[in-house]
């Protein structure tokens, strides 16, 4: 079943862009991963999900219900961490904690303590005293503490310390245990390639990418580094199946995709000093849908 | 409910600051009475040393002025001012506060529908405002009790009263609207004091002009003290315009309140 289903949404701020013609799914009981860099368009698909903003055309759905048509009936199960967290200054934690659970009609007390002692907040501090990794927490167990079904994270992790983080994965991950679908958008891959399953990667407001975090990390890329004695053409390693081909004095380096013999008898026909040839991170592999185009 | 204590709570402190200045002004104004009514030859000799134009703005009638009603009524035109300053505030930052503080995302994620959050903010300001008004009118009514030497109209005297209330209503359904039409809203008190001020002066240029059609375009001129006491009643007419300007506002501010993206940051 898919608890989140994108269709060809689009949405326009007057004439600037902010997404165009997305489409995707989320299947119930997957930590999904939102990727592209900042200006891309994740927080407007997901202020769209969550009928923030209104799309400019298509439509979305949650647990198979519009977005809009049944915003407020859908809200009761979602968890919304926003990318930056702003809460009513004056009040302490616990009381916006409270004021937040006034929403959702069930106990949350238990639920409250639960998550501030596994994240270490002080629930007595007033809101505006906390610094922006504690604001971040009061966030975390604002979207957590109704216990939802699937949860929407912004860009969760920032301003949180590596110790939190790694807390806040584990939450996740028992979390999505226990049956939560978890839609995680961010900019930093290694995270996503942490927790997620499948990736949507989006670039200028548009899906160039969806693929199982485990397909893109097959061997199929290679990436590739060569010592040469002697410069080389540019041209000489402009084969199918080469990207982000950099060269720099004897130094070259690139990735490659597709038959590794072939680049392999491709080397052996010039004379180098040194070469390697190994998995890329995730980031490497990004980069060129980054800046390809 | 949830929603309105909360904006309530949020609001506590200033109602209770706006609630005894206008007490306080009041208390300060009706004492003066004493002073005023025992003179009155000499104050209408001063009164007439201004120009009528002067007079008429600032709503200074010689013959009325010395009686209580009269003097009330002129000082009550101060605390009509306030007072739709307080409720403009309370109409504009209902929305545009949590826009500004970004906390409508807080909000609008909760699972309530985006017309109750409207109706809860709407229910907050009146509250507010009846809280307000209620202080006004005790501490009025009690200092009015201590300072009028002869008896008054009580009747009359609560019959103007409360138009502080049908003023402030009209102003804030105004600032709801202003604040579900602008995208955002810097200073609340700067709006807020230059619509009040403009209304203002235009009741006080209808005044010296004394022109009939401008009295339609200021609600500081719908429940026009003189005619209350002249009449002991309201003038329909204006009756009718405020209840239409506040409906048509309170009507526009939810559609567009619901149509509005909530933008981030």
């Amino acid at each position: 079943m898919n608890v989140i289903e994108v269709n060809n949404l689009t949405k326009y701020y007057g004439k600037s862009r902010g997404i165009i013609d997305v489409s995707f799914d989320v299947e119930e009981g997957e930590i999904f991963g939102f990727i592209g860099p900042n200006g891309a368009g994740k927080s407007t698909t997901i202020r769209i999900l969550l009928s923030l903003i209104y799309p400019t055309s298509g439509s979305a759905k949650i647990f198979g219900k519009d977005c809009i048509n049944y915003g407020p009936e859908i809200k009761k199960d979602i968890g919304y961490l926003p990318s930056e967290v702003f809460y009513y200054d004056n009040m302490k934690v616990i009381d916006l904690l409270k004021y937040s659970a006034s929403f959702y009609k069930k106990d949350c007390s238990k639920r409250i303590k639960e998550l501030s002692e596994m994240m270490d907040l002080d629930l007595n501090k007033r809101i505006d005293d906390l610094s922006y990794g504690n604001r971040k927490k009061v966030g975390i167990l604002q979207g957590l503490l109704h216990e939802p079904k699937l949860l929407i994270l912004d860009e969760p992790t920032s301003g949180l310390d590596p110790l939190m983080q790694q807390r806040f994965f584990n939450l996740l991950r028992e979390e999505n245990k226990k049956g939560v679908t978890i839609l995680f958008s961010s900019h930093i891959l290694s995270e996503v390639q942490k927790l997620c399953n499948r990736v949507a990667i989006i670039k200028e407001g548009r899906i160039i990418s969806l693929e199982k975090i485990s397909t893109l990390r097959e061997n199929s890329y290679k990436k590739v580094t060569i010592e040469v004695n002697s410069p080389v053409k540019g041209e000489y390693f402009s084969i199918d199946g080469v990207s982000n081909l950099e060269m720099k004095d004897n130094t070259i380096s690139f990735l490659f995709k597709g038959d590794t013999n072939l680049i392999v008898k491709k080397i052996a026909e010039i004379s180098i000093s040194d070469v390697t040839i190994e998995e890329p991170s995730l980031e490497e592999i990004f980069m060129h849908y980054y800046t390809r185009g | 409910m949830n929603m309105v204590l909360h904006e309530l709570k949020s609001c506590r402190k200033s109602t209770i600051v706006w609630a005894i200045s206008i007490a306080l002004m009041t208390i300060f104004f009706l004492s003066l009475y004493p002073s005023f009514s025992s003179s009155a030859s000499l104050v209408k000799k001063i009164l007439e040393g201004y120009p009528e134009p002067v007079r008429k703005a600032f709503g200074i009638s010689i013959d009325d002025v010395t009686k209580f009603l009269g003097f009330y009524s002129y000082m009550f035109s101060y605390v009509v001012l306030l007072g739709a300053i307080q409720a403009m505030n309370y109409g504009i930052s209902a929305i545009s506060k949590e826009i500004k503080l970004k906390t409508a995302d807080f909000l609008i994620t909760k699972p309530v529908r985006r017309d109750e959050v409207l109706t809860s903010k709407l229910f907050a300001s009146l509250i507010s405002l009846i809280i307000t008004d209620i202080i006004y009118l005790v501490t009025a009514f009690i200092t009015a009790e201590s300072v009028a030497k002869e008896s008054f109209n009580i009747k009359l005297f609560f019959m103007i009263s409360v138009t502080l209330f049908f003023v402030q209503v009209i102003f804030m359904s105004i600032g709801i609207l202003l604040s579900t039409i602008m995208r955002k809203i810097k200073s609340t008190i700067s709006i807020s004091l230059g619509v009040v001020f403009a209304f203002y002066i235009i009741g006080m240029l209808q005044a010296t002009l004394n022109d009939k059609a401008m009295k339609y375009i200021t609600p500081f001129k719908y429940f026009d003290a003189g005619y209350i006491i002249k009449n002991s009643s309201y003038d329909m007419t204006f009756v009718i315009i405020s209840l239409f300007v506040v409906v048509v506002s309170i009507l526009l501010s939810y559609v567009f309140f619901l149509k509005r993206d909530i933008y981030a940051v």
